[in-house]
């Protein structure tokens, strides 16, 4: 029997090749984007999940408290004391490392000298980790300060093997280090990733300030390994007071969060997690899912459609003695046959567009086909996509009564079952109006933050990281860079005009009050040049001049940082900052530092000479772009041969900023451009259904009178009634989606309501063109073979 | 063999009740060959679904060797047709997608009959049919003649007690409809009974018994001389 069924199965599908084919394409999209999308779910669930004892380690957080003792805000930074300490007096605390930012650190190998993501961390780190040991010993790699463990990638970039343990390799052109262990490449969703690892004291050797005992100091990150058997909240508990015993001034405690958990769930309010990029997720899973329904709504419409031809087989098979089990299962096979079919066309279509959408997120996902879990998963996806898909024509056919079929040449109970076939039309194309207004929002409001004045001038405008030697011959620099005539001005700051972070409290000013010395402002220290260099508007007074001796102990204010402080004429005045008295000697307009989308908090712009890290330049306009910077990297080579030179465009850098967003606008737009797809093959698919069941219908009409208009015309305005029906439901379910999704951001555009009327102008429109293609075919027959078919 | 009783069916629809059976009493012996004639909506195919186990009357009883039928729930109806009865019907109803030979295969698949047998009991009645050559066609590519041997092939390939036709020469030619009756008679005359709806009266002449309708009744009987010596 079950032979038989599968030889009806295919025959069926060979005969009907159109409607197998859109059937099984839409089905193989649809699968096709789910399976992409929970790719990229799972990747971000697996998110710092590896190894066996990934549930045992937790992340050390702080909650910053304000002066009533409510908590004011979390952070993922401690200070370098709260870890040995932990270690020390609690015995759940199995391991604890400390690690800082992990940024890119020169390593070399001779004259081969690369700049990648170098971490300091303490040696237990390896117990708290699970790292995979090529060569070398987990327990004594980092035990001396001289010791580096090297990823596979790095050692083979480095030596052009992996065979490298107890070799040299130069760090920050100071030290030489030997390579104590090589692991294998951290995967590129782990929070702690490294291309080489360094020891904690070396660390210490390095910076003075890193020996100084600090609680309050929240440079760095602390990760505990718990003994299983702990109760977290307990230990919590425990630990609260910690901080306020060893430092009572310190206005924080601390508290251990699961560290795997923490990349999806880090928005903290009230020191509770309340989600985060979880949500980001969640919209994905749900949007995959609706893809596949959207395919699984079209597989249901084509099959009840053709019921009218499978009734006859139901009939027969009915009379002749099937029960209503056996044709139930028949066609439950039946659309897990065609879910198989699309599930291998689906596989095909992940293959060659796997590599398009890394590129797109940025990221390496990869389908590994030997892994149990994902056929297991793909399996499980297949059969519950067909017997979802099946299940309605399955029970719908199987109830057909044999006597009403083949006498009448076919089953007609229809009322009902087409205003269900018109109910998942409905909720198929309300879907996808509600991605396509998604995508045009996300769209709107990418290019409004886009649009937003940055408040410098970002064109011409470079940077490089102020390494090595660029400190002490900053001047050297400059003065050989200016001659050059490859820019036209340069000055040193603490960071990036395009990342922010950097901030402090304490400032005082006239008529301050001491809750006035909690307030947060963002600051960059500099020296010269700042203002003329970056192009930011200066409103009042000036900046920095070697002309004023007493400009070392100057600052500059932002406009917002003058409107918070309630300064009246404030050039001249005196403010205390990091515990200094400065005089403002000018004031700046705001401009964009962090997020384009969030207003920045006020700024205060200091002198400090030693406080660099970043140069900026200003290209000569003069000459081309590419000798500028050709220039630039040779002279700068001569400077600080020790390090490569690597000069980034300010502008390439501030639209990098935007890049969450625009990943989530190409995903919308490609997933909601797919949504619409199906959709269309699916009322294709129908429209050509109820073309062939009116066949009759419409050859008598043409034989009395009807034109091919009028005829279109009644048949398409069913499905357009349906799509219409669909956009009145879709638009106000996405205005209020996506309101919420604005509010989000605190700058941002609102919901345009010529934007939402065009597309739903133009989703009408396609629908019309879709549906048009098989009304037109079908008015145009010649009637009587229209009737000829009876 | 057959015994029917006051059975009664009534077609309800919102607006008006048609009785299509009014009280119905026939019977059928082993062996027979009856024919059902009667104008357009006196019951007749009504009457021959109900005898085929497809549709319920409201009431009434029909024997079926001595045992009642319409007390039976679905699932018993089901497995009772399947084992004792056949079906021709006047559009054949052959399935397109299956050629002849697992046309004719698909009751016994349905009777759980083993693979082995099945193929010996289906190539002797592809053999009786003489439609050897045809056995690996598609239904679209026969004949009317041989797409309805090959539905009676079906119908009597579980060898069944009864066998139930329904106009089966209403889609041929003269011909072909002669060839089909002829096949028909020949049964009978192996054995197996068969009850028969029809319009047409030269068809009617070949049964033993033709049982005329009007209305929901049976209005007349009358014995088929030439063919019904053997039988009385």
């Amino acid at each position: 029997m079950f032979k038989l069924n599968l030889k009806i199965t295919l025959r069926n599908l060979w005969r009907n090749k159109t409607s197998s084919l859109i059937n099984i394409s839409g089905l193989a999209i649809g699968l096709a984007s789910c399976l992409m999308l929970m790719l990229y779910v799972s990747y971000e669930r697996s998110y710092d999940n590896h190894g066996k004892d990934a549930g045992q380690v937790y992340k050390v957080m702080t909650n910053f408290l304000d002066i009533n003792k409510r908590i004011e805000s979390t952070g993922g930074l401690t200070g370098n004391m709260i870890g040995p300490a932990l270690k020390e007096d609690y015995p759940a605390v199995k391991a604890m490392s400390r690690y800082e930012w992990g940024g890119p650190k020169l390593i070399a190998n001779g004259t081969k000298s690369f700049k990648k993501s170098g971490r300091f961390a303490d040696a237990d780190i390896l117990n708290v980790f699970d790292y995979t040991f090529v060569s070398g010993n987990q327990k004594t790699a980092l035990n001396e300060p001289n010791n580096v463990i090297v990823t596979e990638s790095t050692a083979k970039l480095l030596f052009g093997t992996t065979d490298v343990l107890n070799k040299t390799v130069r760090f920050e052109n100071k030290i030489s280090l030997k390579i104590t262990g090589v692991v294998k490449d951290i995967p590129g969703n782990s929070s702690v990733y490294f291309d080489f690892l360094m020891p904690w004291s070396l660390y210490q050797t390095q910076f003075d300030w890193v020996k100084e005992p600090a609680w309050t100091n929240f440079n760095w990150s602390t990760v505990v390994k718990l003994d299983p058997s702990t109760d977290i909240a307990q230990f919590n508990k425990e630990i609260k007071g910690l901080m306020e015993k060893k430092r009572p001034d310190s206005r924080a405690f601390v508290f251990v969060y699961p560290f795997n958990k923490l990349h999806l769930n880090g928005t903290f309010v009230n020191g509770k997690s309340i989600g985060g990029k979880i949500e980001e997720v969640r919209l994905f899973m749900g949007l995959g899912i609706g893809i596949l329904l959207i395919a699984c709504v079209n597989f249901m419409n084509m099959a009840t459609a053709k019921s009218e031809r499978r009734a006859k087989e139901v009939g027969i098979k009915k009379t002749i003695g099937a029960t209503r089990g056996s044709l139930i299962s028949q066609f439950l096979m039946e659309s897990l046959v065609l879910t198989f079919c699309s599930a291998i066309m689906a596989i095909v279509i992940i293959e060659l567009a796997l590599p398009l959408f890394n590129n797109l997120l940025g990221i390496e996902l990869g389908v590994s086909y030997s892994n149990a879990q994902l056929w297991a998963g793909l399996i499980s996806v297949v059969l519950l996509t067909g017997l979802i898909a099946g299940s309605y024509p399955a029970f719908y056919l199987s109830s057909f009564n044999p006597v009403q079929i083949l006498r009448k040449k076919g089953g007609k109970s229809q009322g009902q079952l087409i205003s269900l076939r018109q109910l998942l039309v409905i909720g198929q194309f309300s879907f996808a109006v509600i991605l396509i207004i998604a995508t045009t929002v996300i769209y709107e409001q990418i290019q409004y933050i886009k649009n937003r004045p940055v408040g410098y001038k970002v064109d011409e405008l470079v940077e490089m990281e102020q390494d090595g030697d660029l400190f002490d011959k900053f001047e050297v620099l400059k003065a050989k860079l200016l001659q050059s005539g490859a820019i036209i001005s340069m000055a040193q700051s603490s960071t990036s005009m395009t990342k922010d972070g950097s901030n402090f409290t304490g400032m005082e000013w006239k008529g301050s009050t001491d809750a006035d010395k909690l307030f947060t402002f963002n600051q960059i220290a500099t020296t010269y040049d700042f203002i003329k260099t970056t192009g930011v508007k200066l409103l009042e007074g000036r900046e920095f001049s070697t002309q004023f001796a007493s400009d070392t102990a100057a600052v500059m204010v932002s406009r917002s940082a003058v409107k918070r402080m309630n300064l009246v004429n404030p050039v001249g005045q005196i403010v205390v900052f990091h515990g200094e008295k400065r005089t403002i000697v000018g004031v700046f307009d705001d401009f964009i530092w962090g997020s384009p989308a969030q207003v920045d908090r006020p700024m205060v712009i200091g002198f400090f000479q030693g406080w660099g890290g970043t140069v900026i330049m200003r290209l000569n306009p003069a000459n081309a772009p590419v000798a500028n910077l050709a220039l630039i990297e040779k002279i700068t080579k001569e400077v600080n041969p020790a390090y490569p030179v690597e000069v980034n465009y300010v502008d390439r850098l501030y639209a990098g900023k935007l890049n969450a967003q625009r990943i989530l606008g190409v995903l919308a737009n490609l997933f909601g451009g797919l949504a619409i797809f199906i959709s269309c093959l699916g009322l294709f698919g129908l429209a050509a259904f109820s073309a062939e069941q009116r066949t009759k219908e419409i050859g008598v009409r043409k034989v009395l009178g009807a034109s091919v208009g009028s005829l279109m015309q009644l048949l398409s305005l069913s499905f357009l009634k349906m799509v219409m029906i669909a956009i009145l439901i879709g638009i106000p379910i996405a205005n209020y989606i996506m309101n919420g999704w604005l509010r989000n951001f605190e700058i941002h555009t609102t919901i345009n309501w010529l934007i939402i009327f065009l597309v739903a102008a133009s989703t009408l429109g396609i629908a019309l063109i879709t549906v048009s293609l098989q009304t037109y075919k079908a008015a145009k027959t010649n009637p009587v073979q229209a009737l000829k078919y009876e | 063999m057959i015994k029917i009783e006051n059975l009664e069916k009534v077609y309800k629809t919102e607006e008006v009740e048609t009785t299509a059976l009014n009280g119905i009493n026939m019977h059928v012996k082993a062996g027979e060959f009856v024919s059902i004639m009667g104008p357009s909506g006196c019951g007749k195919s009504t009457l021959l679904n109900v005898m085929g186990l497809l549709d319920k009357p409201e009431s009434g009883s029909y024997k079926f060797l001595e045992t009642e039928l319409l007390t039976m729930n679905d699932k018993e109806r089901s497995n009772f047709r399947k084992r004792n009865m056949g079906f021709v019907f006047q559009n054949f109803n052959l399935i397109d997608e299956l050629t002849v030979f697992e046309n004719i295969e698909l009751p016994l698949i349905y009777n759980k009959v083993a693979a082995p047998e099945r193929k010996r009991l289906v190539n002797e009645m592809i053999e009786r049919m003489n439609i050897v050559n045809r056995s690996g066609h598609f239904p679209q590519q026969l004949s009317g003649g041989q797409q309805q041997r090959v539905a009676v092939a079906r119908a009597l390939v579980t060898k069944p007690k009864l066998v139930l036709a329904d106009e089966p020469t209403g889609n041929l030619d003269s011909s072909h409809g002669n060839e089909v009756m002829e096949l028909l008679c020949e049964l009978n005359e192996q054995g197996t009974t068969i009850v028969m709806v029809t319009h047409s009266s030269h068809d009617a002449s070949f049964s033993n018994r033709i049982i005329n309708l009007k209305d929901g009744h049976v209005i007349s009987e009358k014995i088929n001389k030439t063919r019904s010596e053997e039988l009385i």
